[in-house]
C-alpha cells in the first residue's frame, strides 16, 4: 500500500523560478506551500508527478533526480492545452502536484556496470534525471556514454548540464543533429548512426533509451545488432494519464499500466506488452 | 437462513432507508425500463422486474461526478481546493448476483492495488447488499458460464430468494445477521435451503443454449486471449463492426474508466469532473501532440476483451472481469457484444 | 424515479434516452431500450450529451452592443431594442430583414419564429440556411407521392432483404441506422454500398462499388436501365399505382450505356448484378443522405424513380430514404421554414392556404415570395437586418456579409461566433429546460419534456418569442408548447390529431395519422415518377486539375458543431482529428501520395479553377487513385475554399470540384 497523502487531491506548490531551456521548453522550480503530512518531499529519479494547472487540467511530468530539500524542478515542453497554460504562468504562480508516482530507475540493478545513454530531441528530460544520479554515485558505475540527437543545435536540451557532463571525467557525449545550421561542427544525421561509428562497451552495459517511437525503434535495432541483452535496455514510457494512480487506464499497455507498472520498463518487458509503444 | 412474506420484504428496504439512500430496481411507468436507481419511495421497488437496464455501478462510479473544486485568484495568488467526496452511506437493494460481482471487480480493482481511490472508497465504504437470486435468467444472460450467477455466493449482506409466497433470506455478514435479527425475522429450516437449491438448478437448466454451450469454450478463449494467439482478422472482423459509441464501457458492471477534466465554472473557479470513459474512443489513448499508440479501432477492440477476458487482468479482480449480464450485446449498434465475440473467437479455434 | 425520458437532439435519427436528473442537473444519460429506432442504443454524442447539458458556456444574460462590446442589458431594454428593430425594417421587409431559423429548434419555436416573421414582421424571407440537400430530396418525394418525407420506416430496416446505401457515411453521420442497417445485413439483407469512399458501412456491406466521384446520377440511371431492358421493371405495381413512366423511359433512352463504366468507374457486370437483386427482392430500400453532401436534384429524382420502377416503395420494408443529419431538420420544413413555404409543404403560393392561414391568424399575409436569407445575402442584394436562432453555419460562409448588417439579433441557448457580430443577444432554455418536439428523418414526432429548470430570468424560447411578437402588437396566446402544437395541429393537415396530450407516454406519432410510412396498397392512391434531366455529364478531371476531390461529412457529423465543441469526450474525439491535422485535411490515395512524394499529415496545397486552401494530407487506401476527400469540418478550410465555391455548392452537383494538389 502506498504512503502518499495527495493520491486525489492535489497539493499546492509556488513556482519559484522559470528557465527558459530551448523553443517551447521550460523548466519550472517549485517549492510546496507546506506538506500537509510534515514528511519532506522524497521520490527516485524516474518516477512523475501529476501537476494540476488550475483552470486548465492535469498533466503528468517527469521528475529530476532528487529533491533539493522541499525543491524540485520540472521540464515541460508546450504540448497541448494543459501544458501551454502552464507556459502562460510566472513567478509566484500556483500550481498542483499530486505524486511521486510510477517505479523508477532500478539503479540497485546495475551497480557496477557501464551505462549508455540515447536520447532524442525531449527524451534526455527523463533520461537526464539518471544521468544526474549516475553522475552523482560515479564511482558505482563503469564508463558513462551519452549518445543525444535532436533536430536542430537550438533544439539540443540542457545545454548548461551538457557542457558540465562533457567537462567531467570518463563521461563520454557524442551529440547529433538532423539538420545542421552554418557553424555546426558536430556530427549530422539520426541518432542510432552514431552508435554504429562509437566504441561501445557491450559487455556488462546497460542502455538507457529514451525518444520518440521512431528513434527508440532503431536505437533498439542498432543495440540489439551490437549484442544487448533484451534486459540491458532500459527506457521509460510516456502514455496519455489522467490519475496516476492505476485507476483510471488511459496509459494501459498490454497487460500493464504506465503509471503503476513504469514508466520504466525494460526492452524485454516492452516486448511483451504487444502494442506499440 | 431467514424467511420473511413476501408482502413484508419491502420492510427490508424500509430499515435500511432509516440510515441510507436505498437503491434499487423501479420500472419507468411510460417506458417499462426496468432501472436501479435511488429511491424515495420504497413501494416503487419492484424486486420481479427483469434485471435492470443500468448496471448499479453508478452508485459508486457516477456516470459524470465532481470529486473537487477549487478556486485561484491569479492577484493574490492564492488556491483553495475543496474536496467532494459523497460520503452518504447506500444501500443496495434487490442487486442480481452478477451485478454484485461487478462491484466485487470494482472493488479489487479500485480498493486492493498499490493505491486506493479514495472517491470509490467513500462511495462504497458505508454500504449494505441486498441481492436477489434470478428465478430465471433474461434474454441475453450468460452468468452461468462466468460463474457470477444466478444466485450469489459471497459479498452481500443479505440475499433473497423468491419461494413463491415467502422469501429466503440469507445474512452473508454480521451487518446482515444483525438486521435480521432487527427485523425478527424467522428462522428458515432445510426445507426451505432445498426449494432454493431447487430453484437455482431449474434457473440454470433455464439458460438459452449459446449460454450453455459456451461455458466450457469461456475458459478457453480466456487462454487464447492471454496468449494473444487470435488471429488479426478476427479482431479485424471485430473491429470493423464497432461504431465507437462506447455504450458497452459503460453498461459494463465492472468497467472502471474514467475521464477527468476540469471545467472552469467561473472566472476563478473550476470543478474536477470525474466522467466515464471507454476504450473504443480513439481519444482515449491518445497523447497531447497527437501521437496515438492504439488509433486503429481493432486494436481498441482487442483491449477491451483483452480487459475482460484475460488472465492478467482477472488477476486485478480475482476473477474474469465479464460477469454474464449480456448488456453490452443489447446496447451494441454492432454485433459484437462479448457472447458473439467469444462465439467468434470459439469459430477460428474451431477452423 | 431521477431517470427522465426524453429524445437525443444531436441527430436526424431521434434515439430515446433517459437522463439522470438530479436536483436542478442532469448527471447522466442511458439508452431507452423499449425506443422503436434505436432499441437500446446510442451513439458517442449520445452518450455524453449531459457534458453539454452541463457546459459553463451558455448565454446568460441579454447582451446588448454598446461602443462596439456586448454589454449586460436587462431582459426589458434587450427585448425593446429587439422590437423596435423589427418595426423600422418591417417597412420594408421583403428586401431588409431576414429570419435565419434553426434546424436544432423544437417544432413549436420553429413555427413561432415563422408566424412572427410573417404575420408580425410581414416577411416571408426566412430560412434554415444556404443548404438546400433536403430541400431537394423533400421537393422530390413531395412531386412523386404528395407526401413531403421520408417515405420508408426505420423500424422496417430489418423487413427489408435488399438495402442500396448510396454516398453517405452512415456509421458516422446516423450512426444507429448504419446499426439497424448492419443487424439487417447480418440477418441475412444484401446490403450494397455506392460510395467514393471505402467506408465503414462499405466494409461490412455484401457489395461494395466504389464510383468516381460525381457519376451517382448515371449509375443511378443506368441500374434503371437494366431494369427496362432485362424486363425486370415491376410492370404490375407501374400500371396499377403509377403514371409518368413514359416520360421517364425517355430520360433513360437518352442515356449511352457506352459511357457508363469508363464515367463511374465501375464494371457493368455489379450494376448489372445490383439492378437483378434489387428487382428479385421481396422488400427493399435507399439511403442517402439529405445534409452537405447530399445530391443534386436530378440524382434524387433518378434514385426515387428506380424505386418506383422496381415497385419498392408504399409497401412494407420498401422506401426511398433521405436521412436527415440534424435532429429537426425534417420538422423545420414541416413548420414552413422556406420562403416558400407553409406548415406542412403547404405552399405560400396556394390561395387557399393564405385565406386558411390568413383567418387562423388574424393578419393578411404578404404574398409576394420570400427569398432565403442566403439568397439575400448574397448576388447583389442588400439585406440590412438579420434576426438568428441558436445557428452557427452561415457566420462562417458569410461572415463579411453578416459583419456589414446594420442590425443582428441573436436568440439561443448557448454561446457561438454568431454573437460576435450581433448588436442584441437574447438567451433562451436549453432543449431540457422546456417542453417542444421534435420531428426525426423518418417522420416521428416525439415529445420532449421538461427536466430542468432553466437558470433564473430565462425565457424558453416558445415564450420568448411570443413575448417579441405582444410588444409588437400581435395578440397572441400561448398558456404551454402543447397550446402552440395544437394551433399547428389545426393548419396543418399532416399534423391534424397530434397534440402533446397524445404523445405523452409514446414513443412518438408519424405523420400522416400517424402511417408506418407511405403506403400504396388497399389505397386507390397513385405516385408519379418525377421529371429526370438527361445531362449525363460527370465532373471531368484534366492535365491541370487531375484530381477529382468530393465533400462530405466528417467523423461523426461533426463539421461546425457548436455544441460539440462544449463537451468533454465528444470533443476530445473531435480534437483526435482536428489535433492530428490541425490545418484540416484532405484525403488522397496512396498511390497519389507515392507521386507526390508525401506522406501522412505533410503539408500540401490544393489548387482548383477557383481557388487555393492548404491543408494536411491524410494517407488512405479509403479513397481510390486520383479522387480525394475533403471533410466539411474545418473552419479555415470553409472559409478559405469552400467560399469560392459556393456556386458549385448550391448547385449540389456532388459537390465534387476538380483539383491538382501539389507539395508545400
Amino acid at each position: 500500500m502506498s504512503e502518499i497523502n495527495n493520491t486525489t487531491i492535489p497539493e499546492i506548490a509556488t513556482i519559484e523560478e522559470i528557465k527558459d531551456e530551448i523553443v517551447e521548453v521550460k523548466t519550472f522550480y517549485f517549492s510546496f506551500d507546506g506538506r500537509t503530512d510534515g514528511k519532506p518531499f522524497t521520490f527516485k529519479s524516474g518516477q512523475f508527478v501529476m501537476c494540476t494547472v488550475f483552470g486548465a487540467g492535469e498533466f503528468a511530468v517527469s521528475l529530476p533526480p532528487s529533491p533539493e530539500k522541499d525543491r524540485f524542478h520540472l521540464t515541460v515542453r508546450k504540448v497541448g492545452k494543459v501544458t501551454s497554460a502552464l507556459h502562460e504562468l510566472k513567478t509566484g504562480d500556483k500550481v498542483g502536484i499530486r505524486g511521486p508516482f510510477g517505479n523508477g530507475f532500478p539503479f540497485d540493478d546495475i551497480k557496477g556496470k557501464n551505462v549508455i545513454y540515447v536520447a532524442g530531441g525531449i527524451g534526455l528530460i527523463p533520461l537526464r534525471s539518471s544521468i544526474m544520479h549516475v553522475m552523482q554515485n560515479k564511482d558505482k558505475f563503469g564508463r558513462i556514454l551519452l549518445f543525444l540527437g535532436a533536430r536542430t543545435p537550438q533544439e539540443l536540451m540542457y545545454q548548461y548540464n551538457l557542457n558540465e557532463w562533457k567537462a567531467a571525467p570518463g563521461f563520454e557525449t557524442h551529440i547529433t543533429v538532423d539538420n545542421p545550421v552554418p557553424g555546426w561542427d558536430g556530427e549530422t544525421g539520426f541518432v542510432h548512426t552514431l552508435l554504429k561509428k562509437a566504441d561501445i562497451p557491450v559487455k556488462d552495459t546497460v542502455a538507457f533509451v529514451c525518444g520518440p517511437p521512431v528513434m527508440f525503434n532503431a536505437v533498439i535495432k542498432e543495440l540489439t545488432d551490437l549484442g544487448f541483452g533484451e534486459d540491458c535496455i532500459i527506457s521509460t514510457l510516456e502514455r496519455h494519464m489522467k490519475c496516476g494512480i492505476g485507476k483510471c487506464q488511459h496509459c494501459s499497455i498490454g497487460r500493464t499500466l504506465v503509471c503503476t507498472d513504469g514508466p520504466v520498463y525494460t526492452y524485454r518487458q516492452i516486448k511483451t506488452l504487444g502494442e506499440q509503444i | 437462513m431467514y424467511i420473511i412474506n413476501k408482502s413484508q420484504v419491502l420492510d427490508i428496504a424500509r430499515e435500511l432507508q432509516k440510515e441510507h439512500q436505498v437503491y434499487g430496481p423501479v420500472m419507468e411507468k411510460e417506458t417499462r425500463q426496468v432501472m436501479f436507481v435511488a429511491v424515495d419511495d420504497i413501494a416503487e421497488l419492484d424486486l420481479s422486474a427483469p434485471i435492470p437496464a443500468v448496471p448499479p455501478k453508478h452508485a459508486v462510479f457516477p456516470h459524470f461526478e465532481r470529486i473537487m473544486s477549487y478556486t485561484y485568484d491569479r492577484r493574490n495568488k492564492k488556491v483553495e481546493i475543496k474536496p467532494d467526496y459523497d460520503e452518504k452511506p447506500k444501500a443496495l437493494f434487490g442487486l442480481r448476483s452478477c451485478d454484485l460481482t461487478g462491484i466485487q471487480c470494482l472493488d479489487r480493482f479500485y480498493l486492493g492495488q498499490e493505491f486506493v481511490d479514495e472517491v470509490y472508497r467513500n462511495h462504497r465504504k458505508k454500504m449494505f447488499i441486498v441481492t436477489n437470486t434470478c428465478n430465471a435468467p433474461f434474454r441475453q444472460c450468460f452468468c452461468v458460464c462466468t460463474d457470477s450467477g444466478p444466485s450469489a455466493h459471497e459479498g452481500y449482506d443479505l440475499n433473497l430468494t423468491d419461494l413463491g409466497d415467502q422469501y429466503l433470506v440469507e445474512a452473508g455478514s454480521e451487518q446482515g445477521k444483525k438486521m435480521a435479527e432487527r427485523l425478527s425475522l424467522s428462522k428458515a429450516d432445510d426445507s426451505h435451503r432445498k426449494r432454493k437449491e431447487a430453484i437455482v438448478d431449474k434457473s440454470v437448466s433455464m439458460f438459452d443454449s449459446i449460454a450453455k454451450d459456451n461455458k466450457a469454450w469461456i475458459s478457453r478463449v480466456v487462454n487464447r486471449v492471454t496468449t494473444g494467439l487470435i488471429e488479426e482478422k478476427v479482431w479485424e472482423y471485430i473491429g470493423d463492426q464497432c461504431i465507437e459509441c462506447g455504450a458497452c464501457a459503460f453498461v459494463c458492471p465492472s468497467c472502471s474508466c474514467f475521464n477527468i477534466v476540469d471545467p472552469v465554472t467561473g472566472i476563478d473557479s473550476a470543478d474536477r469532473m470525474r466522467t466515464w470513459d471507454s476504450c473504443s474512443y480513439e481519444g482515449y489513448s491518445r497523447m497531447a501532440g497527437g501521437h496515438n499508440p492504439r488509433k486503429p479501432v481493432e486494436d481498441r477492440r482487442n483491449k477491451r476483451f483483452f480487459c475482460k477476458l484475460s488472465y492478467s487482468q482477472s488477476k486485478k479482480y480475482l476473477r474474469p472481469g465479464c460477469v454474464g449480464c449480456g448488456r453490452c450485446a443489447w446496447v451494441c449498434p454492432g454485433d459484437i457484444g462479448l457472447p458473439n465475440v467469444v462465439t467468434y473467437i470459439r469459430r477460428e479455434i474451431q477452423e | 424515479m431521477n431517470y427522465k425520458s426524453g429524445i437525443c437532439t444531436f441527430c436526424g435519427t431521434g434515439c430515446g434516452h433517459l437522463l439522470d436528473v438530479r436536483g436542478n442537473a442532469v448527471c447522466g444519460v442511458f439508452p431507452l431500450q423499449n425506443h422503436p429506432v434505436s432499441k437500446g442504443r446510442l451513439c458517442v454524442r449520445g452518450w455524453n450529451v449531459h457534458e453539454l447539458l452541463n457546459t459553463p458556456e451558455k448565454i446568460t444574460t441579454p447582451l446588448i452592443r454598446k461602443n462596439g462590446a456586448l454589454a449586460e442589458a436587462s431582459y426589458d431594454e434587450a427585448v425593446s431594442y429587439l422590437v423596435d428593430n423589427l418595426t423600422k425594417y418591417k417597412k420594408n421587409s421583403s428586401d431588409e430583414i431576414g429570419f435565419l431559423a434553426s434546424p436544432r429548434s423544437s417544432n413549436e419555436e420553429n413555427y413561432l419564429l415563422m408566424k412572427l416573421a410573417r404575420s408580425v414582421v410581414n416577411t416571408n424571407n426566412i430560412s434554415l440556411d444556404s443548404d438546400p440537400g433536403h430541400r431537394l430530396s423533400l421537393d422530390v418525394m413531395h412531386r412523386g407521392t404528395g407526401m413531403a418525407g421520408m417515405l420508408g420506416s426505420l423500424e422496417e430496416i430489418a423487413k427489408a432483404d435488399f438495402l442500396l446505401v448510396v454516398g453517405i457515411d452512415i456509421t458516422k453521420q446516423n450512426p444507429i441506422i448504419g446499426s439497424e442497417i448492419h443487424m439487417a445485413a447480418r440477418a441475412g439483407a444484401k446490403l450494397v454500398v455506392i460510395d467514393t469512399r471505402n467506408t465503414q458501412i462499405a466494409k461490412l456491406s455484401s457489395r461494395f462499388l466504389q464510383i468516381r466521384p460525381g457519376a451517382y446520377r448515371i449509375a443511378m440511371a443506368y441500374l434503371a436501365k437494366v431494369l427496362v431492358n432485362e424486363n425486370l421493371a415491376d410492370t404490375d405495381f407501374i400500371k396499377k399505382y403509377t403514371d409518368g413512366y413514359d416520360g421517364f423511359a425517355s430520360s433513360l433512352a437518352s442515356l449511352k450505356e457506352g459511357d457508363v463504366a469508363a464515367k463511374t468507374g465501375i464494371a457493368l457486370g455489379p450494376l448489372q448484378e445490383v439492378a437483378r437483386d434489387l428487382a428479385g427482392s421481396n422488400a427493399a430500400m435507399v439511403f442517402f443522405s439529405s445534409g452537405i453532401s447530399g445530391f443534386d436534384r436530378d440524382t434524387i429524382s433518378y434514385i426515387y424513380n428506380l424505386f418506383v420502377l422496381a415497385g419498392k416503395i408504399g409497401r412494407e420494408g420498401c422506401g426511398v430514404n433521405p436521412l436527415t443529419g440534424i435532429n429537426n431538420l425534417q420538422g423545420s420544413y414541416d413548420m414552413g421554414i422556406a420562403p416558400d413555404l407553409l406548415t406542412g409543404f403547404q405552399p405560400l403560393s396556394d390561395a387557399a392556404v393564405q385565406d386558411k392561414f390568413n383567418r387562423e391568424w388574424g393578419v393578411k399575409l404578404n404574398s409576394g415570395p420570400g427569398k432565403s436569407v442566403y439568397e439575400l445575402m448574397t448576388g447583389g442584394n442588400r439585406l440590412k437586418a438579420l434576426v438568428v436562432v441558436d445557428h452557427d453555419e452561415s457566420i462562417i460562409r458569410n461572415v463579411d456579409e453578416i459583419s456589414a448588417m446594420d442590425f443582428v439579433a441573436y436568440i439561443g441557448a448557448f454561446q457561438n461566433n454568431f454573437m460576435n457580430y450581433a448588436h442584441v443577444v437574447l438567451p433562451i432554455a436549453a432543449y431540457v429546460e422546456t417542453d417542444g418536439t421534435y420531428t426525426n428523418t423518418e417522420r416521428r414526432v416525439q415529445l420532449s419534456k421538461k427536466k430542468v429548470e432553466p437558470p433564473k430570468d430565462i425565457l424558453p424560447g416558445w415564450k420568448l418569442i411570443a413575448d417579441i411578437a405582444f410588444r409588437a402588437g400581435a395578440k397572441w396566446n400561448y398558456g404551454s408548447p402543447a397550446d402552440v402544437m395544437n394551433e399547428i395541429a389545426t393548419l396543418t393537415p399532416n399534423y391534424s390529431g397530434i397534440s402533446h396530450e397524445k404523445l405523452q407516454g409514446t414513443f412518438g406519432i408519424k405523420w400522416p395519422g400517424g402511417a408506418p410510412r407511405f403506403s400504396l396498397e388497399g389505397t386507390r392512391r397513385k405516385v408519379s415518377f418525377v421529371p429526370t434531366g438527361t445531362n449525363f455529364a460527370v465532373p471531368v478531371a484534366s492535365e491541370e486539375y487531375p484530381i477529382l476531390l468530393s465533400i462530405g461529412e466528417s467523423q461523426h457529423y461533426w463539421h461546425q458543431n457548436n455544441l460539440m465543441k462544449k463537451t468533454a469526450i465528444p470533443l476530445r474525439e473531435y480534437n483526435a482529428t482536428l489535433l492530428l491535422y490541425p490545418q484540416g485535411y484532405v484525403a488522397i490515395s496512396p498511390q497519389n501520395a507515392r507521386e507526390l512524394n508525401v506522406r501522412d499529415r505533410f503539408p500540401v496545397k490544393v489548387v482548383s479553377p477557383y481557388g487555393s486552401m492548404e491543408a494536411m494530407v491524410q494517407v488512405t487506401d479509403k479513397v481510390k487513385p486520383n479522387t480525394a476527400y475533403v471533410a466539411y469540418f474545418v473552419h479555415e478550410m470553409v472559409t478559405r475554399f469552400f467560399l469560392e465555391h459556393k456556386d458549385v455548392l448550391k448547385r449540389g452537383e456532388d459537390a465534387t470540384i476538380p483539383v491538382r494538389i501539389v507539395k508545400v
